[in-house]
């Protein structure tokens, strides 16, 4: 436990020597303060003021009102709500679905691993955003279905990172000890080699994260996510969008924040990424994560 | 080679077997079934009864199903719900738009791309390398959407030099306005994928610089230039080759967003009124279809891949 405590803390070190990490950091932590306590803090994205509507920025609407007069700042500070929590639901989905799979494709192999298999790369023969779209269509809009059709299409991730682990360790001594003291497959899968994958799954959760951002906000922005009053990034874009001759800035600054969102998470993940595979300062900014999303 | 492409044929029946399945499968997932798609959700008995029987839907699922796929194979992928035009006409009509938006966007990306990845592997861990690895970074971080809107009102609404929102205009009837009204899709979707080119070609570049034959080219006193355009690229443009062909395989999906943004009339956009009308023989057509052309596009670039490199054939 202390080991493991101490080489946690060094990673975190590492990875906060680089600049990027560091911006990363501090943005989602200023971003997930002002989230937890956007009620505290006064921010209010509901009330109307007609005629104030679609504003430019001023010291009173710092990011100008919308088509109904309403804070575009507080409306983004709420979206994030909805973006990160929609984001961690479907990046728990995906880990809850994929980890076992990868985990019994890995340890069984065979028929087991070829059926698995070949149905996750069927998962990945479709876009993301066209298999959300797929699957949205059958469970229906709204943020729910957006949080399990995103979390499904994270699945194959999961699955693909988790078996290639577990063959690596499936035939190291410790596990064949497990099995050889009468272990049953149970314990060995999810009490000897899972707790020695963490590493990988946690950093593909980061990764997925923001893969995760960015498909609720293009299913929002599709109208197929988050539905009205409930404000999302997504959402905002859309509705910006009819109004880019009265209002430019309604559709760019809530898309500055949903870039910078993308970028820190992809960061973090990306750094850490580079830790695990021991790529620490070569300068190399080429990750094998780097497939297309969208 | 005809061996090669047969063993690679038969590896696609499974995933298009699975593929179907969940497919066809879709419209029994939905709430109420096929029937209420057809009749309704607050239908009496009689007429869920007789839409039953109309639609087969009394027999064993694996009639249904064998007999859905006899129809998809010759051509018949049912009638659209909304529109009641046969779903194959539906697509037809709007696949040549989203195939031009791609070929657009792929020479767009390959001119960004391109000489972003040589430039940046030629000077790895300098300033402009850095520079131009932001550049991927930013290009693949910045949502299509979005920068599909930046793009309009630059181009649109400051400037007034393009229309805000593109028409589909055949590149051989018109080619200039064919241009006009395909440029700022074709740059929002090129500009995402060049960030993907650059990062991929510039790792592979880097990986052949570091190789023997490239020592042995500089050590004979060959010029730069022929080093890396007679020797390098070649190797490198290997594995390149796969990337261009999933991109423009990923287009038929990042498509979708930038076809809504620009109001363009492509397939992507067919797919997210069906979604919206609930039209679910069109979905279903839709998917399909565009889960055949990434089969095939794949399957081609194995082809030219063991083309390329013979060995890949034997392994």
């Amino acid at each position: 436990m202390r080991k493991s405590f101490q080489s946690a803390t060094k990673t975190i070190r590492n990875l906060m020597t680089r600049k990027g990490v560091v911006f990363s950091v501090f943005f989602l932590g200023a971003l997930s303060f002002l989230a937890i306590f956007a009620d505290l803090l006064g921010f209010d994205y509901l009330t109307q003021n007609l005629i104030a509507s679609l504003q430019p920025p001023s010291a009173e609407y710092w990011f100008g009102t919308d088509e109904l007069g309403r804070d575009i700042l507080s409306r983004v500070v709420y979206g994030t709500r909805t973006s990160l929590v929609t984001s961690a639901g479907a990046v728990t989905i995906a880990a809850l679905l994929g980890v076992p799979i990868g985990l019994i494709a890995g340890f069984f192999g065979g028929w087991r691993d070829a059926v698995l298999m070949r149905v996750v790369d069927v998962m990945l023969a479709l876009p993301a955003i066209l298999f959300a779209m797929a699957l949205i269509a059958i469970l229906g809009k709204g943020q729910m279905a957006a949080m399990i059709a995103v979390g499904i299409t994270g699945t194959p991730s999961f699955a693909r990172i988790t078996r290639a682990q577990v063959l690596s360790l499936r035939n190291r001594d410790f596990v064949t000890a497990v099995e050889a003291f009468g272990g049953s497959a149970t314990y060995a899968m999810f009490r000897t080699i899972l707790p020695n994958s963490w590493s990988p799954i946690v950093v593909q959760a980061i990764v997925l994260a923001s893969v995760a951002i960015l498909l609720e906000a293009a299913l929002s922005f599709l109208g197929m996510g988050v539905a009205p009053p409930t404000p999302s990034w997504g959402e905002m874009l859309r509705t910006g969008k009819s109004y880019l001759y009265e209002a430019p800035y309604y559709a760019v600054l809530p898309g500055i924040i949903l870039t910078l969102t993308i970028l820190s998470f992809d960061t973090i993940g990306r750094a850490m990424t580079d830790l695990l595979e021991g790529r620490h300062d070569l300068g190399d900014h080429t990750s094998k994560d780097a497939e297309p999303t969208k | 080679m005809i061996s090669y492409l047969i063993r690679r044929i038969l590896q696609l029946v499974p995933v298009l077997l699975v593929a179907s399945i969940a497919i066809w499968a879709m419209l029994y997932a939905v709430p109420g079934g096929p029937v209420a798609m057809i009749v309704g959700q607050d239908a009496s008995q009689e007429q869920i009864d007789a839409a039953t029987r109309e639609l087969g839907l009394d027999r064993p699922l694996v009639v249904q199903y064998g007999d859905w796929v006899a129809n998809a194979v010759t051509g018949d992928l049912g009638k659209s719900i909304f529109s009641k035009e046969p779903v194959v006409k539906l697509i037809g009509q709007r696949l040549p738009a989203t195939i031009q938006l791609a070929v657009f966007s792929l020479l767009i990306a390959l001119v960004i791309g391109i000489p972003i990845a040589i430039i940046s592997a030629l000077n790895p861990g300098t300033w402009i390398d850095r520079v131009l690895s932001s550049w991927s970074a930013l290009a693949l971080a910045v949502p299509t959407f979005w920068l599909g809107i930046l793009l309009v009102l630059l181009f649109a609404v400051e400037l007034r030099w393009l229309p805000s929102a593109s028409r589909y205009v055949p590149f051989w009837s018109a080619p200039l306005d064919a241009m006009r009204n395909t440029f700022l899709p074709a740059l929002t979707l090129g500009v995402y994928v060049s960030g993907i080119l650059a990062r991929f070609l510039r790792a592979s570049l880097v990986g052949e610089l570091r190789a023997d034959y490239v020592r042995t080219a500089r050590s004979k006193g060959l010029p730069e230039r022929q080093i890396v355009g007679g020797h390098i690229m070649r190797n490198a443009l290997i594995p390149f080759v796969t990337i261009v062909g999933l991109m423009l395989a990923n287009f038929l999906g990042g498509s979708v967003v930038t076809e809504v943004v620009f109001t363009y009339p492509g397939l992507g956009r067919l797919l997210v009124q069906a979604i919206s009308t609930r039209d679910y023989p069109l979905i279903q057509g839709i998917i399909l279809v565009i889960i055949v052309i990434f089969m095939l596009i794949n399957l081609a670039v194995d082809m030219l891949y063991a083309y390329i490199d013979p060995r890949i054939e034997h392994s």
